[in-house]
């Protein structure tokens, strides 16, 4: 409160530095709102390689270092990198090229510098972002086998509680920008609605708030993202998902991690036709023109975890007046604790070290994030 | 015996746990070096009774943290605090200035009593326990990272550079922000980062800290004489430094 418009990026960012990018780029999209500043296209297809990169560099960290050990029956990704050295260098390769690919854009992995109100403060080297055309190839058959191991794997049966949100638009798979989305109603609601549809509340065991939509919890991210709008995945992907066991509209959180691997797919096809464009296209990414009026504006995006708000309002001289975030982990936790009660009664009979694998293995299915849960 | 190393984290938002986890290239050959024995972000274990070098992320917010840190203290030989938060309360620290339980009202409302107790004023780590080695910055620098723990494993001293990032900025062939008429924090901010932020086009925000060799004053007086306003001057060095007392005008 009482912070300048031009240090809202700055300071949200640091809410997560495992999705700075996406925190960034939210900020900067509600300030933006705020004001009504459009952006150009190019800084459009700039921010997505951002909020890209962020997508390789979390779906691989969390499937490989975090998810994949549950199932090989390891405690962490370090005996892994003894005992499948190749699938560890697959994530490294992923999670390189993400960090990599943020590094160039934003100038560097975490907490992107160059994004600023209107624009950015520096344009990436066309050579050198055209040399990830290449690597993004190879990564598509990196992530084509991440969903390979990822569908061998087997998962319990388990059938969520509560309804499932994604932002989605009608001609993308939504990330950027998108409205509100319920898979079990059908309906579509403009981000700006987002304090109507979500009620957050504080319970007496968590410092995290608890959401829900219409008394019901609901879950977030790569699952309900491809439940969504699964047919706007690219071409690749689909492929990929139709080889795979899942069949969209599942139910199963478990399946967030194949959902994920999915997702990685899609991102390598999309950052490759985004560089196509930046490379060929014109345009400029400098930041436009703009005037600081009192507002008030709703940015919204999907970060790796699910769907991402935030909304301030500013006064005249651009001093932030009220400031609200919502996170995908803070709303996933009452879906997540509801998967708890529905699961655990069914492993209850395993001795405890199992049961309580059992119970980490799907909390880690929602790839929880410790930094966005406690804001 | 390979150093027994823990890794953990106070309030912060995990990036430079993330970093350590972004030196890709030489992850696994650092990690040939140590024995790691605990590291929160990528592994379920628990933090082992014994162990040589602690590398502490995050501010202190609570009493918790105080007594984790008392006994990390009295456990490690080797205390190293990585990124703005640990080393100068960085960005939580913003949130102790002023009224601590109104803000904190202002996020659970009336209804909060119960969450988020033993709060404590958000804090670096060396106003809790002496700290040997520091990586400042918002996030750390992975390679300065690697320097600090070689001096640490080595039993070197301590060296974070001391002069403002000014003298390196210069080098760079940066054209000052100063002259553009937009406030750069760089006469305060200790150097060490390559004047990253200035070159790809943005004004130093101060996350490395103040510089010892900083002369505040002098520095107040020239952007003063050049016609910014040194209460936002102040306010922006707060972003980062609202602990660090030295900046006074």
């Amino acid at each position: 409160m009482g912070r300048r418009y031009d240090e809202v990026s700055l300071i949200t960012s640091r809410i997560c530095g495992i999705c700075s990018p996406n925190h960034a780029l939210t900020s900067l999209k509600a300030i933006e709102a705020a004001f009504g500043i459009h952006v150009s296209e190019r800084t459009t297809l700039m921010r997505k390689l951002l909020l890209y990169g962020s997508f390789l560099q979390n779906h691989a960290t969390h499937l490989y270092l975090f998810a994949a050990p549950d199932f090989v029956g390891l405690p962490s990704v370090f005996p892994l990198a003894q005992t499948h050295p190749d699938v560890v260098d697959r994530a490294l390769r992923i999670k390189k090229l993400g960090n990599d690919l943020t590094t160039l854009v934003g100038g560097r992995p975490v907490h992107p510098i160059t994004a600023v109100v209107g624009g950015f403060t520096s344009e990436p080297d066309m050579g050198k972002l055209a040399a990830f055309r290449e690597l993004l190839e190879e990564a598509t058959n990196d992530a084509a086998q991440t969903v390979e191991l990822f569908d061998a794997f087997e998962v319990d049966d388990l059938v969520t509680t509560g309804d499932m949100f994604a932002l989605s638009a009608s001609d993308d798979y939504a990330i950027y920008d998108g409205e509100t989305t319920s898979l079990d109603h059908g309906w579509r609601r403009p981000v700006t609605e987002y304090r109507s549809v979500i009620t957050e509340e504080v319970v007496g065991h968590s410092n995290a708030k608890h959401s829900t939509a219409d008394g019901r919890p609901f879950m977030v991210g790569s699952l309900p993202r491809v439940n969504i709008s699964g047919d706007r995945l690219g071409a690749k992907a689909r492929a990929a998902l139709d080889k795979s066991g899942f069949k969209i509209g599942s139910r199963n959180s478990f399946h967030n991690n194949l959902c994920q691997a999915v997702e990685l797919v899609d991102v390598c096809e999309r950052c490759i036709g985004y560089i196509d464009q930046l490379v060929d296209g014109g345009g400029s990414s400098v930041p436009v023109q703009f005037d600081v009026v009192a507002g008030s504006g709703v940015g919204s995006s999907e970060a790796p975890r699910g769907t991402l708000y935030h909304g301030y309002s500013f006064d005249a001289d651009g001093r932030v007046t009220a400031g609200d975030i919502i996170t995908p982990t803070a709303q996933n936790l009452a879906n997540l604790e509801a998967d708890m009660r529905v699961y655990a009664p069914g492993v209850a009979h395993l001795p405890e070290a199992e049961f309580l694998l059992a119970i980490e293995r799907l909390v880690r299915a929602y790839d929880p994030c410790l930094s966005c849960s406690v804001h | 015996m390979a150093p027994r190393v823990v890794v953990m984290g106070l309030a912060s938002d995990f990036g430079c746990q993330v970093q350590m986890t972004n030196i890709e290239d030489d992850l696994l050959d650092v990690l040939g070096l140590i024995d790691l024995s605990y590291w929160q972000l990528a592994s379920s274990g628990h933090m082992p009774a014994e162990y040589d070098v602690a590398i502490i992320e995050g501010a202190v917010t609570t009493t918790e943290h105080v007594e984790l840190l008392k006994r990390v203290r009295a456990t490690a030989g080797v205390v190293m605090v990585i990124g703005a938060c640990a080393v100068t309360g960085g960005i939580p620290a913003m949130a102790g200035q002023g009224d601590l339980e109104e803000r904190y009202g202002c996020v659970y409302g009336a209804d909060g009593a119960e969450v988020a107790c033993g709060r404590v004023s958000p804090a670096p780590v060396k106003s809790v326990i002496d700290v040997d080695y520091e990586v400042p910055g918002c996030p750390m620098d992975t390679t300065e990272f690697l320097r600090v723990l070689s001096r640490a494993l080595q039993g070197l001293a301590n060296r974070v550079p001391e002069e403002p990032m000014c003298a390196i900025c210069k080098t760079k062939e940066n054209i000052c922000f100063l002259d553009k008429g937009e406030i750069c924090l760089g006469l305060f901010t200790r150097t060490g980062c390559g004047a990253r932020c200035v070159t790809l086009g943005r004004p130093c925000t101060g996350c490395r800290g103040l510089a010892k060799d900083a002369n505040v004053e002098s520095a107040m007086k020239i952007l003063a004489a050049k016609g910014f306003d040194v209460d936002e001057v102040a306010e922006r060095l707060a972003v980062f430094n609202t602990l660090e007392e030295a900046f006074c005008r």
